[in-house]
């Protein structure tokens, strides 16, 4: 019996050979990438089809919820002058939690590949140094890199670095930790019914140590944590230090 | 089928992600934020209108209340002009009616003396008559002669004046 921890399987690899980025490889990653777009997508035009301005139904009731959260959640945060920065927050939010949210029906999450991560990570980055820029010039920006003292500067430099790595490697670790503790325990569950019913004699033992029949129950229990809380509060603090990293740029 | 490593950057997946993420976020604000957004925008001009309606309603009946309240003013001056003015025209007419009906009376009865005193002179002058017709018969009778017509008138004189005095 062996537990196997691996990557994103690779479907099938284009050959473009660009320096780099290499061959295209649509990975798991991508494709259940563009399930978890089309769900958000077909759920978005599901929830706002025939809206009405009064007498509204609970599917719309719940749009307006959705969109008022959103709302609230940015310029709660951000203050009413980011009101543009709403359906990109609404976006990362929306794309993480289902993401999170998709192993629970057996598909490998995306945000359980580092470059998921990274790659948000990296927008906000450039986001933030934008509206860093935007506010105080360019100069401004680099300047700040001095303070207190000159001496100070690598250690700026490091720690403006450390925020797009921190946002990716939070998500990317909670995410992949509980991959990598649900495999641990079905691996030993099934190993553990195999050894259990391995004890029965003659050939019914031998069928049912191959049914993992402890896989049963526990791994809920664990998922609620590792699948339903951390997905859900993982998306959340990732959108939350977004909004904040933004405000606290423009406040400068 | 290969795997990729467990913890590693992969570029093409790095960028599709990048590409992924906007490609969302233009869904999310196309799909959900436009139509929810233009929905509670006509909710939102409904209620202004509302409120609006009802603040021109509002305007209307206290415009309609200050006219009537004018109106009742108006009609309460007027009330109490038509009383003054009855009030000031009934003592009018009143006095005049006392100061005719004390002319008439005035009248009246200096009509009544006039009368009277005509009535007297009357009787006085229908008695001056019979008594000289008596007179002249019962001097006939005493004196049983012809008195002259000279005689005659001046005695009935002279008797005339006599009476006017007793009377």
């Amino acid at each position: 019996m062996e537990v196997d921890i691996s990557g994103a399987r690779v479907f099938f690899t284009i050959p473009t050979n660009i320096p780099i980025l290499g061959d295209l490889q649509i990975s798991e990653t991508l494709v259940v990438s563009w399930i978890v777009m089309a769900v958000i997508t077909g759920l978005c035009i599901w929830l706002t089809h025939d809206l009405k301005v009064e007498k509204i139904s609970k599917r719309q009731a719940v749009a307006e919820m959705l969109v008022e959260m959103a709302n609230k959640f940015v310029i709660g945060n951000a203050g009413e002058k980011f009101r543009k920065l709403i359906p990109f927050v609404a976006a990362l939010f929306a794309t993480s939690v289902v993401s999170n949210l998709i192993s629970l029906i057996g598909l490998r999450s995306p945000t359980a590949d580092l470059s998921t991560e990274a790659a948000w990570a990296i927008v906000v980055f450039i986001m933030i140094t934008a509206q860093k820029i935007k506010s105080s010039g360019i100069g401004g920006y680099l300047k700040g890199f001095t303070t207190p003292i000159a001496v100070m500067t690598p250690f700026n430099v490091l720690s403006e670095l450390a925020t797009p790595i921190s946002l990716a490697c939070r998500h990317f670790g909670n995410i992949l930790s509980g991959v990598v503790i649900n495999a641990l325990i079905y691996g030993a569950l099934a190993l553990a019914s195999s050894k259990l019913l391995g004890l029965l004699p003659g050939v019914l033992g031998g069928v049912l140590s191959q049914i993992p029949i402890l896989s049963v129950g526990l791994p809920a229990i664990t998922s609620v944590y590792f699948d339903w809380f951390s997905g859900v509060m993982q998306a959340f603090i990732f959108c939350m230090l977004t909004v904040m990293y933004i405000a606290n740029a423009a406040e400068e | 089928m290969d795997v990729q490593e467990l913890v590693g950057l992969v570029p093409w997946t790095f960028v599709a992600q990048i590409c992924n993420l906007f490609i969302q976020m233009y869904l999310i604000k196309r799909f959900l934020f436009k139509p929810v957004n233009e929905m509670l925008e006509k909710r939102r001009a409904l209620a202004d209108a509302q409120i609006r309606e009802a603040e021109q309603a509002k305007a209307d009946a206290d415009a309609i209340k200050t006219e009537y309240e004018q109106n009742m003013k108006e009609a309460k001056e007027k009330a109490n002009e038509i009383l003054t003015t009855a009030q000031k025209t009934a003592a009018l007419q009143s006095e005049e009616m006392l100061k005719e009906a004390a002319s008439q009376a005035a009248a009246l009865k200096s009509k009544a003396e006039s009368d009277i005193a005509q009535e007297k002179r009357k009787a006085v002058n229908e008695i001056k008559d019979e008594i000289g017709g008596m007179a002249v018969e019962i001097a006939g009778k005493v004196i049983e002669r012809e008195i002259s017509e000279e005689d005659h008138t001046k005695l009935i004189d002279e008797f005339i004046a006599n009476v006017g005095e007793a009377s």
